[in-house]
């Protein structure tokens, strides 16, 4: 049974084979029409009218309905056509009155300049294993704590939930500072100064990242929670009381057949997680001086970008053609969480009724 | 092990919840209360950092020559003497008011488009969502800075003049004065604000999407029987249902803006940070999360009136 949700839980859309008797049966329009008006002329007025005014509102509604999307969809994609129209395009092409999208010179080598000026690969290499690392972890302990949330009754439940939406509510910035302050004299109750007679600093290690996704209080880590509470809370009872009759240990409940029921929830919060710490550089930039990451170097690109290129911070260099340097820099940075998102969407977007939103 | 055995199945399991969530709770402790307090504590004293530990002096302040201990000086000089706290306080407060309403009903909107099933539904999905993975990052702040200063700047600021001379003009031709301008602005903010205001909704889309494909087929059926035109199915059957979702997108909006460290508040209160004042940078950010709390509090007492719950 276990398995067979799960696949549900993964399974793409498959598509309603069409009824053979029905497609055999083509009807003309005007048949059509003529149908209809039979089929009008046996009912009262009112339900004439109905019939009618759906017919109506039928024909006309997709047309708008596609506009409305169409235009919507052009909006959203405007920035990124921009994006990679401009990076691909000279510097002197910026000053082009007559080109609008299509560079006359098309050219990689802004993006080849800004890939050897922020050292991209190495940058890449250490966001993706930060990124990838935390978001495991912090995926499995807010899923652990969920699960303990939604499903077992203990003192103090009440209240320690509600330190769950406070995490959820605070913002980070009014408790930066004290843990600032914890990483840099790490002393984890009083335990480090006794064996060592010292205490030490983690500021600039990746253990900054590490340690609150260990102990499910990473980046957003409070929605998380709550999430996972939510689908746990909507799987039925019988599973677990099934598994408990069979002889599994809570634990072993959890891992063999809870885990499975919930992938796309895990699959959801996981991709959620990932663009999260992706996207960051609010709690980054307090813990990291040397350790770089992706969205550190694109908050300072700025500046980065005119020391690299001009060898020089205050250098005169035109807005507008620092611009395909500064969009270059964007494409290669958000075209790898883009190959993700494009590789996972149709889970992502299709799986969203069982992930456990719904029932907030 | 024999007391474990003899405890009775319920205590069992409550035994093993706090297993469950034993080790999120150890890391509440390091990461969020302990710090939680500390950063109160913090907002009544003066702190500076010393190399190898934090000063934390008591507050004194100086009155017709007399010094005495107040405690809430930070709080004091945050609102009565910092020049800009209050003002930016107000500007994010309106600015959250204005596009709360906005942001929910166009997301509501969105969300029922593509609830529906149309050709290129899977795309257009994707794209929706698109914003979600793009912009809490700071290419954002990219893109949006390098559209205003790259592309056809010049042709965008000429239809916003236009459109901004011919709402003040007609407005004149019937007899408001004045009323014009603040008019257009909240217009064209509508307007032209549009690609912010789809690149802010990803969130809200997804989780009216969710609620919207949990609404029972048996009511669906039910209205289509009973003979409900689309628009009375919106607010008899859609809405009711959606309710509690509505409040939960509310309440995210709210949190997100105000948590946003690009507004004007966090970025004073970073600048007041970067400045060594950690104490009065805390006593700020309490103070903001103070009115947070209020605002959320005022939103959910009337916003659950309102909602509907199945049970």
């Amino acid at each position: 049974m276990a398995s067979t949700m799960a696949n549900k839980g993964f399974s793409p859309f498959k598509k309603k084979e069409k009824d053979p008797t029905l497609s055999e049966v083509k009807l003309t329009r005007r048949e059509k029409r003529e149908r209809f008006k039979k089929r009008l002329e046996c009912l009262t007025p009112e339900e004439q009218k109905y019939l009618k005014r759906k017919q109506f509102t039928d024909a006309v509604w997709p047309v708008f309905r596609a506009l409305i999307v169409f235009g919507l969809c052009f909006i959203i994609l405007y920035p990124l056509i921009f994006m990679v129209s401009t990076a691909l395009r000279t510097r002197a092409d910026m000053n082009d009155p007559t080109i609008m999208w299509i560079p006359k010179h098309i050219t990689f080598s802004n993006i080849t300049d800004v890939v050897k000026a922020i050292n991209f690969w190495d940058i890449l290499g250490n966001t993706l294993v930060l990124n990838i690392g935390c978001s495991v972890i912090q995926v499995l302990t807010c899923a652990i704590t969920g699960y303990g949330f939604a499903r077992y009754e203990f003192k103090g439940k009440k209240i320690l939930f509600f330190v769950v939406i406070m995490m959820i509510l605070v913002p980070p910035q009014i408790i930066l500072i004290p843990q600032y302050m914890f990483f840099r004299y790490f002393n984890p109750l009083g335990i480090w100064k006794l064996i060592t007679g010292s205490t030490i600093s983690l500021i600039d290690t990746p253990l900054t990242m590490y340690l609150p996704a260990l102990t499910a209080n990473g980046l957003r880590a409070g929605l998380f929670i709550f999430l996972f509470r939510q689908s746990f809370k909507g799987l039925p009872k019988e599973l677990e009381d099934a598994a408990a009759l069979d002889g599994c240990t809570p634990l072993e409940t959890f891992v063999k057949v809870m885990i499975p029921n919930a992938g796309s929830t895990f699959l959801t919060v996981f991709l959620f997680s990932i663009v999260w710490y992706w996207n960051d550089y609010y709690v980054s930039t307090s813990f990291f001086v040397n350790n770089k990451t992706i969205a550190l170097e694109l908050k300072n690109l700025d500046t980065n970008l005119k020391v690299l290129l001009f060898g020089d911070a205050n250098a005169q260099v035109n807005v507008r053609e620092l611009i395909v340097w500064m969009e270059s820099a964007c494409l290669i940075s958000i075209l790898p969480i883009l190959v993700l998102y494009v590789c996972l969407q149709k889970h992502f977007t299709e799986g969203i009724a069982r992930s456990g939103l719904t029932g907030m | 092990m024999m007391k474990l055995r003899n405890l009775s199945y319920e205590k069992k399991k409550g035994l093993y919840g706090y297993g469950f969530i034993a080790l999120w709770f150890i890391g509440a402790l390091m990461f969020f209360i302990v710090p939680l307090f500390q950063s109160f504590y913090y907002s009544f004293h003066v702190v500076t950092p010393e190399t190898g530990y934090l000063d934390i002096k008591p507050l004194i302040e100086r009155v017709d020559g007399v010094e005495k201990t107040n405690i809430f000086l930070n709080y004091k000089n945050a609102f009565m003497t910092d020049p800009n706290y209050r003002q930016y306080l107000v500007e994010v407060l309106g600015d959250m008011a204005l596009n709360l309403p906005v942001i929910v009903i166009f997301s509501l909107f969105v969300a029922i488009i593509i609830n529906q099933k149309f050709r290129g539904r899977t795309f257009a999905r994707a794209v929706f969502f698109l914003p979600v993975i793009i912009a809490t990052g700071p290419v954002y702040a990219i893109i949006t800075g390098d559209l205003d200063t790259g592309g056809n700047s010049e042709a965008a600021q000429f239809s916003t003049m236009f459109e901004a001379d011919m709402v003040d003009q007609l407005l004149e031709f019937i007899g408001i004065y004045g009323f014009g301008t603040k008019f257009t602005e909240l217009l064209t903010t509508l307007t032209s604000d549009i690609l912010n205001l789809v690149w802010k909704c990803g969130i809200q889309i997804l989780i009216f999407l969710s609620a919207l494909q949990g609404i029972p087929a048996s009511a669906k059926e039910a209205a289509a029987i009973e003979g409900a035109t689309s628009w009375e199915f919106f607010w008899k059957i859609t809405l009711p249902y959606i309710s509690p979702m509505i409040l939960v997108n509310i309440v995210y909006t709210v949190v997100d803006a105000f948590t946003d460290p690009t507004n004007q508040v966090m970025e004073r209160l970073l600048s007041v940070q970067s400045e060594w004042k950690y104490g009065y940078s805390a006593a700020m950010a309490w103070s903001y999360f103070g009115i947070i709390l209020v605002a959320l509090g005022i939103i959910f007492a009337i916003m659950n009136r309102l909602v509907w719950y199945d049970d």
